[in-house]
């Protein structure tokens, strides 16, 4: 018993030095090389290393590759994810995601996972390895699709004027103006927003009152509200195309001292007006957030696909294996913007990444219902 | 209803836990305490549905909020876990950080706007935070239960109370991932990308990577006592992507602060 848990300890060790000699290796990389550039897994080397990574669910297993899907070395590798991830949590700024040793700890789980998941396919019966099968089978498939497949994917953003029609786009995170397949007519750009609100301000800071727990009022006709000593009604607002949002409001201090007036939080071509009630504080109108905004677009891609449809926040709009989504608008015209902004996604590998989403959640699914139970592991 | 009649609502209901929890431990079976603790429970849901219906969308989005469904899911899963396995302590516990957590509420509520910017406005809103929040409640609970066998003199592998943790965990790294992958899909659909690397992601996946942890070295054979530490170190880093990751440096500028 003793000789084999000592025997058990050497094993452990090897693996570990052995795991930390390829992330040495990476560092080397990392040193003589610099950061992975995720354009060398582009297609055919995306589909290659998915297909080696997959056939090990397949491989007969001898002794080396039983050891590298074994339990003990799944440990030491998360114990590692674990160490470099928090490294990433900590460090500002840093590019750990595109470093050499990062990505051989990724390359290290995928092998591990696949032999492990090949393994428990063998012997599988249902009720006994489902969870396990959803969980790791699910994830490698989510983990190839975001890491192999991650050098498929191409992100543009395309900026187009009411009346135009666009197909250039600018790479994400770069400057190079690059011709799409994809052509975007801008018909309708609209916008929804947050009526304004009435705030109680000290002049000289622009602070709201009460210090600390501001409170306000919606700027809509006949609305009505109390802030610090006073009441407000407001008698009307108006907010026409192309202008700023104007309300007239009344107040009345405690004491009976009643003003009333207009305030409006102006825009970019309006300058704003306070309502004064003594030498410090106004009352003021505060910009309208927007609620939501949308694009009526056209789109044409070169193979002779046609659709007409809304792009909105939350709501992209696909076009084969490209995806639109709206990204920004002018937002110093707000509701008024002539523009608006979108960007442009090419994911082929977005339907396996959401094959192993859903395997994944469905495996948590099982894990909430049957809690601790043995997992019908040797 | 608003923040401002908040203190009613929260004493009453704080009341009737600390009342029904004595209860509890004054008698061994009493309906007196079940109905006092399941009153409780109901005065501080009405609260929230009060104001979800005044702010006119889920209260899901500020830290105070958030704290709000932390304060009620805690003393749901501590009452529930007590029904199952008859842990009086867990009750008992579940109040106190339950009353901390309303306690910071009275002192310092998060009072934001009302506005919900665009991108959070979506059916994934509600399912994405709930079941985080629950996750974190059942991570709360469990973590206390595995403090209590690290702290028993008695040998660590022959404690009852391991079962109950290792089921807390599991349960509540079931809801953790279906949290995180729900924030997947929105996020998806919202940035264009299921994964970035956020600071507040990359927090959330070392929270998920270090219960996982925890899971395998379970199934490895490691020594019980090893596995018992990893839950409450597990828990300092859930607490560091809840609660503390706006205070990181490398946090500044995540697309994840509101």
């Amino acid at each position: 018993m003793d000789s084999q848990s000592k025997r058990e300890q050497e094993i452990a060790l090897k693996q570990i030095i052995v795991i930390s000699a390829v992330i040495a290796a990476g560092f080397l990389l990392q040193i003589f090389t610099g950061s992975v550039v995720q354009e060398i897994l582009a297609a055919p080397v995306s589909i290659i290393l998915s297909a080696a990574i997959l056939s090990l669910l397949f491989i007969k297993q001898g002794d080396l590759l039983q050891q590298c899907g074994s339990a003990r070395v799944s440990l030491i590798l998360i114990a590692t994810l674990l160490i470099i991830s928090m490294l990433m949590g900590i460090i500002p700024g840093n590019t750990i995601k595109y470093s050499w040793p990062f990505a051989l700890i990724y390359l290290m789980i995928l092998v591990n996972l696949s032999l492990a998941t090949g393994r428990r396919l063998r012997r599988f019966r249902l009720w006994r390895d489902l969870k396990f099968i959803l969980f790791h089978l699910g994830l490698l498939i989510l983990l190839i699709a975001a890491g192999p497949g991650s050098g498929d994917t191409k992100r543009y953003f395309m900026t187009v004027r009411e009346g135009d029609t666009e197909w250039r786009g600018v790479v994400s995170g770069g400057t190079e103006v690059e011709e799409l397949p994809v052509a975007l007519a801008l018909l309708d750009f609209d916008m929804e927003e947050y009526p304004p609100k009435i705030a109680l301000i000290e002049r000289r800071t622009g602070t709201s009152l009460p210090a600390g727990r501001p409170e306000y009022i919606d700027a809509a006709a006949g609305n009505r509200g109390v802030i610090g000593e006073w009441s407000i009604s407001v008698d009307s607002f108006e907010y026409p195309k192309m202008k700023a949002p104007v309300a007239h409001i009344t107040v009345k201090k405690g004491d009976g001292v009643t003003i009333n007036g207009i305030v409006s939080c102006g825009n970019y071509f309006q300058p704003y007006h306070l309502l004064d009630i003594d030498s410090v504080y106004s009352f003021a109108m505060t910009y309208p957030e927007p609620q939501n905004y949308t694009s009526h677009i056209e789109i044409y891609t070169k193979s002779g696909l046609k659709k007409n449809g809304t792009v909105e926040v939350n709501h992209p709009l696909t076009a084969g294996s490209w995806k639109i989504y709206q990204y920004s608008y002018n937002s110093t015209m707000g509701r008024d913007s002539e523009i608006s902004q979108f960007e442009l996604v090419y994911d082929p590998w977005l339907i396996p990444a959401y094959i192993g989403i859903v395997m994944v959640m469905l495996g948590s699914l099982l894990l909430i219902i049957k809690g601790g139970e043995s997992n019908g592991v040797e | 209803m608003g923040w401002s009649e908040f203190i009613y609502f929260a004493i009453a209901a704080l009341s009737m836990w600390i009342a029904g929890t004595i209860l509890l431990y004054l008698k061994d079976r009493t309906l007196a305490g079940d109905i006092l603790i399941v009153s409780g429970l109901a005065t501080f849901s009405l609260f929230i549905i009060l104001l979800w219906i005044k702010l006119g969308h889920p209260p899901l989005r500020t830290m105070g909020e958030t704290r709000l469904w932390y304060s009620l899911f805690l003393v749901l899963v501590g009452y529930a876990a007590y029904k199952r396995w008859g842990y009086k302590w867990l009750m008992a516990y579940s109040v106190i950080v339950s009353g901390v957590f309303v306690l910071i509420n009275i002192l310092k509520p998060g009072i934001h706007n009302t506005a919900l910017m665009p991108a959070l406005r979506s059916v994934w809103f509600v399912p994405h935070v709930t079941v985080y929040i629950l996750s974190y409640a059942m991570m709360g609970a469990a973590t206390i239960s595995s403090l209590a066998t690290i702290c028993k003199r008695e040998s660590v592998e022959r404690n009852p109370l391991i079962e109950l943790t290792d089921n807390l965990v599991n349960i509540g790294l079931g809801f953790l991932l279906l949290g995180m992958l729900m924030g997947a899909i929105w996020a998806k659909a919202a940035w264009g990308d299921y994964w970035s690397w956020d600071p507040k992601e990359v927090w959330a996946f070392i929270t998920a990577s270090a219960y996982i942890l925890y899971i395998h070295s379970r199934h490895s054979g490691t020594g019980e006592r090893w596995n018992q530490w990893i839950i409450p170190v597990a828990f300092i880093l859930l607490m560091i992507t809840w609660l503390g990751v706006s205070y990181l440096p490398a946090a500044q500028g995540s697309i994840h602060t509101y």
